[in-house]
């Protein structure tokens, strides 16, 4: 049975395979490396466009809703990093990740591009490649006998051992992965807390005086107005500063919700009755758009998440005009609090939502706390 | 309470077949049945029913779902009797995807490939008369149908902001609990004990049946593959249907009775539910995949003219995918906030399943590798199985990955990977296996022509709609979305023009199927001639209306798995 | 096909009553949804009583018509041994299956039990959990802080004696059956259906007078549908007994052929299991530093 037409067989189909493999660990290049989007890269620059009067429409949306007199200007549209790509702009980026902006996700990024899809398109290919080869060679024809072998342990010890050597090789970067996303912020770490709401989301900033920013999806027309994405522009966005961990914790004040922004390779489920707690150092500065990601009702779908990371004292300015405050007089914020626990699952939160702000109607203001009020709430557990 | 046995006696001579059997009268006969193939083809009818109410529900989202915006909701929440404000045509949404997954699993893929498939071939392929409990037979198919009832239902009932349950068909509370008040979800809750009920009770006849009336000599270890697949789906059902009624229950007391399992005012934990659920729902995943890997091991065997390649490691690779199976449920919950090593334990755990997986797919491969393949519809549906239900396999390990699936946990990729396993790998293999059987079943030949156009339809069609959801899905398109972001219509449009095309092609089916009651050919005995050669294939078609009155015995020489049955030799029981 | 059977199975004319059971039990769980919603306009004034009793009474009459059949069935000589090896499989899958239903329920119980809510202080000492609820501080640990229960070793010990002595009744009964001994037999069914009705009386008694509520928190609710569906449980082993007493009676059973009773006993003998299993974990352990009552 093993003629020499089975061995040519055999040998094309590896001369395939791995044919296959290179081509599509050739493309990966082109994947990972396409521009990112045309935006001013540094932070210097950063600052000299959040000045001009070019952003202004884009900062208006953003006082229009919510605090007004503040000194502090949102980034404008051409700072969006973290969104969709639509077929039209760019085919193959319509068909691929978003780019990433944190080091967790260039690694989980990398690990898709070079092992994952590689080793999934390599199996159906060859899947396909065998089912080719059988229909083509043995299709029924006057006069052949089927063979009958029906075991062959040899073949059947590959097909087993194999696959298994397949997964220990996705399955080490893997486990590699998930130890990166959990590590332990440290102690310095500013907190913001997200909470989800039916059906807007809710940014705490526990150490910066517990303030709570309401975040509600701006009307389409309003989005597009100020040149601003339809359904993923928000009123308030979570600023946060860019370039040092965050420890993000998620909350859930009515029913599941869960906190999702594909460009930072982040999601985490916002859970009544559990905190839960993750770290989030995003790379660049920039607007970075996330949608609501577990079923939580009729407007489920209208309840986007908008980042905007930027320099730190541009955050400081951002946390004084929502009438935060900062504890000490240090060059970072200070955490005033005692170290939340590492795993949030069965811990309670560091420093607690300020008790005021923890008014479950649907409509918490997004007036800004008296800081003093929750200066001196230390938490004691 | 007497009134049965009269029933029984008035037979209606109608409604008889060529084969003169003794059959009941028409109601006695459909209402009332004992008869496995009777109820079998019960299960099927309605499974062609629930399957056409369920792909017209997603004909519906695919419409909504063809450009950005909201279209079409709220004509159907007027439609439904709900309010006119965007809120109630969201809801709808909902109600939509709810009531979209629960019939296309509950109502269409287990009733088809158990219900129908399950119950008119495991007895003809273990040469049994009947199953087990005939009479428990029909309480299972009819107490399916009352969940259906209970479903319906609760597409016209509030249910919180509008008519219907919109949960989703996992019902994760507080969503479901304090999230939706309102008749609806009770009813839906009410849909799945229903139908748990009468699943549970068919998995016990199943496993009594194969383990007791196999006919003589036929070992477990000569059992046909279709016969070990229903055996092991049958254990999954038994021992995670229950786990589902418990956390159903508790949504019930929960909602209505002030428990407080899944409320945190009261120390509940709403991810309590969803252990309990998917320790339930990922076996549920296998019960739908088993059996539909039996009928593609007989299929690939008859139409090579070999037999089955390596039929040990076949069967038990069932029985380890039906174990493991077990034990990775928490890969559906990778973003509640589990502790890294819980996370990394579950990984592992799912990446293993793929190795038995495997050895399934490379062994059909092998079965045709040397045989004398003929490409009959059955064969082609076959072929297309394995490479599709491939490409969703590999999606899944992608997806094991707990680190990886913090992207796409919820969004289109995950829809993707499930419709490829499911509307392709499960819908497949009951196509294949509808029309391998269907000729046996109903006495008549489809027309083998259309049956390949229908083919090559619905493969165009379905890999319209679901490949570019993996593209959606790694842009970070979420589910449950009635209405997305501009820069995902390209793809979204896509897809529903796909969808047109499945639809088409389910017309071409019914047309099949008329063609087949109205115009079909008589079909023989054995119409896949020699390589087909498990016991159905020794009775008439369709078979009569009580077969092997004398039990078929299988001797030591006939090797059962060598293509030599002994059923073939013995003349037909018939 | 001259429709004569050369085989040990059953096959059976048709029957209704698996129709009526089915139709039953939706009418039942829409009386259900119609009870738990009746204050709904959804469904008029005054119908949950009827559909909900419409539907309990059909179930009722689909079990009796339905076993009453089977009875006749095997007085008819239909239950070959192949046909009662059948039931055998049956029955012990059925609690198999009822078996993953109480896992189910203890799951749940130590989830509560192992990881209570958490909980965080805020100033000024007041307690506040997740959600926000003020004075919440009590959930943080199990069974929940301030929380009385009932003494394991009072009540409900002797209710584990109660069914460790059924157990031995019913075993009893079964030997007296087997050897041919129809009174010993219709005696232990008679005790081992008392210590049944006794074990239920006390239950309830229990819950009249047990110090918290149905509802309201983990302990509790974990607490009443785990022993509860026990209880129902029990009272479904003890209508299975009392048939049996009943069948007794009449005459049925021989030595060699009693699968109704030897079916009663498995139940009875895994309801009792199950309560071991609540005696251990919910009562003693689940309870243990708690206050008692
Ligand atoms: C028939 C149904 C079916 C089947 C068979 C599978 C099979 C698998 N599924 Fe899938 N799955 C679903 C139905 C199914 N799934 C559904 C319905 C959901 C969503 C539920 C919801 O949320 O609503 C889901 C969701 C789902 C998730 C959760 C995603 C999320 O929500 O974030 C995950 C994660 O691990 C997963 C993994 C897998 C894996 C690893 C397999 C494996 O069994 C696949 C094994 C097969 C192969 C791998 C291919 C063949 C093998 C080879 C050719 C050998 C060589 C291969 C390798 C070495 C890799 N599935
Ligand atoms: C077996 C399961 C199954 C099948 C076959 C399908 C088939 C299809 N599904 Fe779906 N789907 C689910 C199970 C299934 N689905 C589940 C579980 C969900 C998740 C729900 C949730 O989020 O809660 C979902 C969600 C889901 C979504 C996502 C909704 C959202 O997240 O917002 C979409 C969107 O396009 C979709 C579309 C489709 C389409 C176009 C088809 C088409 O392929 C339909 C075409 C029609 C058929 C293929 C049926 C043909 C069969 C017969 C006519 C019966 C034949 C019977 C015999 C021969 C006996 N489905
Ligand atoms: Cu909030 Cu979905
Ligand atoms: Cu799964």
């Amino acid at each position: 049975m093993p003629t020499a037409a089975t061995f040519r067989d055999i040998r094309r189909l590896v001369i395939g395979m791995l044919a296959l493999v290179a081509l599509a660990i050739a493309i990966q290049p082109a994947l990972a490396t396409t521009p990112s989007v045309a935006a001013p890269d540094t932070a210097g620059e950063a600052e000299a466009a959040a000045q001009t009067p070019a952003d202004g429409e884009g900062a208006e949306t953003q006082d229009a809703a919510g605090e007004g007199e503040a000194a502090y200007e949102y980034l404008g549209p051409e700072w969006i990093k973290g969104q969709p790509t639509s077929f039209e702009e760019d085919p193959w980026k319509s068909m691929t990740f978003q780019d990433q902006y944190t080091d967790d996700g260039k690694y989980a990024l990398g690990m898709n591009n070079y092992i994952l899809i590689p080793v999934i398109v390599a199996i159906s290919a060859f899947v396909l490649f065998l089912l080719m080869v059988v229909v083509v060679r043995y299709r029924r024809r006057e006069g052949r006998e089927p063979s009958r072998t029906t075991h062959n342990t040899l073949i059947e010890v590959i097909w087993t051992i194999v696959p298994v050597i397949i997964l220990i090789v996705i399955a080490v970067p893997s486990i590699t992965l998930l130890a990166r996303q959990y590590e332990t912020p440290p102690e310095n770490a500013i907190t913001i807390k997200a909470t989800g709401y039916q059906w807007y989301w809710g940014y705490t900033y526990p150490d910066q005086g517990g303030f709570e920013v309401i975040s509600n999806m701006l009307p389409a027309e309003e989005a597009l107005s100020a040149g601003l994405p339809a359904q993923l522009a928000v009123d308030n966005r979570m600023v946060v500063p860019v370039g040092v961990p965050l420890r993000i914790q998620t909350f859930g004040a009515d029913v599941i919700h869960s906190f999702a922004v594909p460009s930072l390779w982040f999601k985490l489920d916002a859970i009544p009755g559990r905190l839960n707690e993750r770290m989030l150092t995003i790379e660049e500065p920039g607007i970075y758009y996330g949608q609501c990601s577990e079923l939580c009702g009729a407007r489920h779908a209208y309840m986007p998440i908008a980042i905007e990371a930027v320099p730190m004292d541009r955050w400081r300015q951002w946390v004084l005009s929502k009438g935060g405050s900062f504890g000490e007089e240090a060059e970072t914020a200070e955490q005033m609090d005692i170290q939340a626990p590492a795993s949030a699952t069965e811990g309670a939160p560091a420093a607690g939502g300020a008790p005021t702000a923890a008014d479950d109607g649907g409509t918490a203001p997004s007036v800004p706390l008296d800081a003093s009020e929750t200066e001196g709430a230390e938490s004691t557990n | 309470m007497a009134t049965t046995a009269d029933t029984f006696q008035a037979h209606d001579d109608a409604h008889d077949h060529h084969d003169a059997d003794h059959k009941p009268g028409f109601i006695a006969r459909w209402f009332m049945s004992t008869n496995h193939k009777d109820i079998g083809t019960l299960y099927l009818i309605f499974a062609v029913i629930a399957g056409v109410i369920g792909g017209g529900i997603s004909g519906i989202m695919r419409m909504e779902l063809a450009a950005p915006g909201i279209q079409y909701l709220g004509w159907w929440a007027e439609f439904m009797g709900g309010g006119a404000d965007l809120d109630t045509a969201l809801h709808m949404w909902n109600v939509f995807i709810t009531a979209h997954g629960l019939i296309m699993v509950f109502f269409m893929v287990m009733p088809a490939m158990i219900g129908g498939f399950g119950n008119w071939f495991v007895p003809l392929m273990i040469g049994a008369p009947d199953m087990a409990f005939p009479r428990m037979n029909n309480i299972s198919f009819w107490l399916t149908v009352a969940g259906f009832c209970s479903l319906l239902f609760s597409l016209f009932v509030p249910g919180g902001i509008g008519p219907g349950a919109g949960t989703g068909w996992t019902v994760y509370a507080p969503l479901s609990t304090s999230g939706s008040v309102g008749p609806a979800v009770d009813f839906a809750i009410f849909s799945l004990h229903l139908a748990g009920a009468g699943s549970i009770l068919g998995a016990t006849n199943f496993i009594t049946t194969i383990f007791n009336m196999r006919a003589p000599g036929m070992t477990l270890h000569k059992m046909p593959l279709f016969v070990w697949s229903v055996l092991v789906t049958a254990f999954l059902l038994l021992l995670a249907l229950p786990v589902l009624a418990a956390a159903i229950t508790m949504l019930i007391t929960d909602r209505n009775f002030g428990t407080t399992f899944f409320d945190p005012a009261g120390g509940g934990d709403p991810v309590l539910y969803q252990h309990l659920f998917w320790f339930f729902g990922h076996p549920e995943v296998y019960i739908m995949i088993l059996p539909g890997f039996g009928m593609i091991s007989q299929i690939v065997a008859t139409f090579s003219r070999k037999p089955v390649f390596g039929y040990l490691g076949m069967a038990y690779a069932m029985v380890a995918i039906g174990v493991v199976g077990f034990i990775v449920w928490a890969h559906h919950m990778y973003t509640v906030g589990l502790d890294v090593n819980t996370k990394m334990y579950f990984t592992a755990a799912t990446m293993v399943i793929a190795v038995p997986t495997g050895v399934k797919i490379f062994s059909w491969i092998a079965t045709m590798w040397g045989g004398s393949l003929e490409f009959k519809s059955p064969m082609v549906w076959a072929l297309g199985f394995i490479f599709l239900f491939t490409v969703g396999g590999v999606t899944g390990v992608v997806l094991a990955n707990g680190g990886v699936d913090d992207n796409l946990h919820d969004t289109y990729y995950v829809v993707a990977h499930f419709h490829y396993v499911l509307s392709m790998g499960a819908v497949f293999s009951i196509f294949a296996g509808l029309y391998y059987w269907f000729p046996k079943m109903s006495g008549r030949w489809h027309s083998e022509l259309l049956a390949h156009i229908h083919f090559w339809v619905f493969f165009v069609g379905v890999n319209l709609v679901f490949f570019p959801m993996h593209f959606l899905g790694v842009q970070g398109m979420p589910r449950r979305y009635p209405d997305y972001v501009e820069a995902y219509s390209f793809w979204n449009e896509v897809s529903t023009i796909g969808y047109g095309i499945v639809a088409l092609s389910v017309l071409i089916f019914f047309a099949n199927m008329v063609y087949a009651f109205t115009a079909g050919r008589r079909a023989e005995a054995n119409y896949w001639g020699p390589g087909a050669t498990t016991l159905e294939w020794t009775l008439s078609s369709p078979p009569p209306f009580h077969q092997f009155e004398t039990l078929p015995v299988i001797e030591d020489h006939h090797d059962y798995h060598n293509h030599l049955p002994g059923g073939q030799e013995k003349p037909a029981t018939a | 096909m001259a429709g004569a059977k050369n085989h040990d199975y059953h096959i059976l004319a048709p029957d209704i009553w698996p129709f009526m059971g089915a139709l039953s039990a939706l009418v039942f769980t829409s009386g259900m949804v119609m009870y738990m919603h009746r204050a709904s306009e959804a469904f008029p004034a005054g119908t949950w009583q009827i559909v909900w009793g419409l539907g309990i009474a059909g179930l009722i009459a689909t079990f009796w018509g339905w076993f009453s059949k089977i009875i006749n069935e095997a007085h008819a000589g239909d239950h070959t041994p192949v046909v009662q090896l059948h039931m055998r499989y049956g029955m012990i899958l059925f609690i198999l299956s009822e078996v993953m239903f109480f896992v189910g329920w203890f799951w749940a119980f130590f989830d509560f039990a192992l990881f209570p809510a958490p909980i965080q202080e805020i100033a000024e000492g007041t307690w506040q959990n997740l959600i926000g609820q003020e004075g919440a501080g009590p959930l943080a640990v199990f069974p929940p802080d301030g929380m009385h229960v009932i003494d394991p070793f009072d009540l409900p010990l002797l209710n584990t004696l109660i069914l460790l002595c059924s157990g031995t009744t019913v075993t009893w009964a079964h030997h007296c059956l087997i050897n041919g001994d129809r009174e010993g037999l219709k005696l232990g069914l008679w005790g081992t259906i008392a210590l049944g009705v006794l074990f239920t009386a006390i239950q309830a008694y229990e819950y009249m007078h047990a110090p918290f509520g149905f509802g309201g928190n983990t302990y509790s609710s974990a607490f009443y549908m785990a022993t509860g569906f026990h209880g129902f449980h029990v009272l479904v082993g003890t209508i299975f007994l009392i048939v049996c007493l009943r069948r007794a009676y009449l005459g049925h059973f021989t030595p060699r052929q009693h699968f109704g009773f030897e079916a009663a006993a498995w139940y009875w003998h895994f309801v009792d299991v199950v309560w071991l299993f609540l005696f251990i974990s919910v009562y003693v352990w689940g309870g243990w530093g708690a206050e008692i009552h």
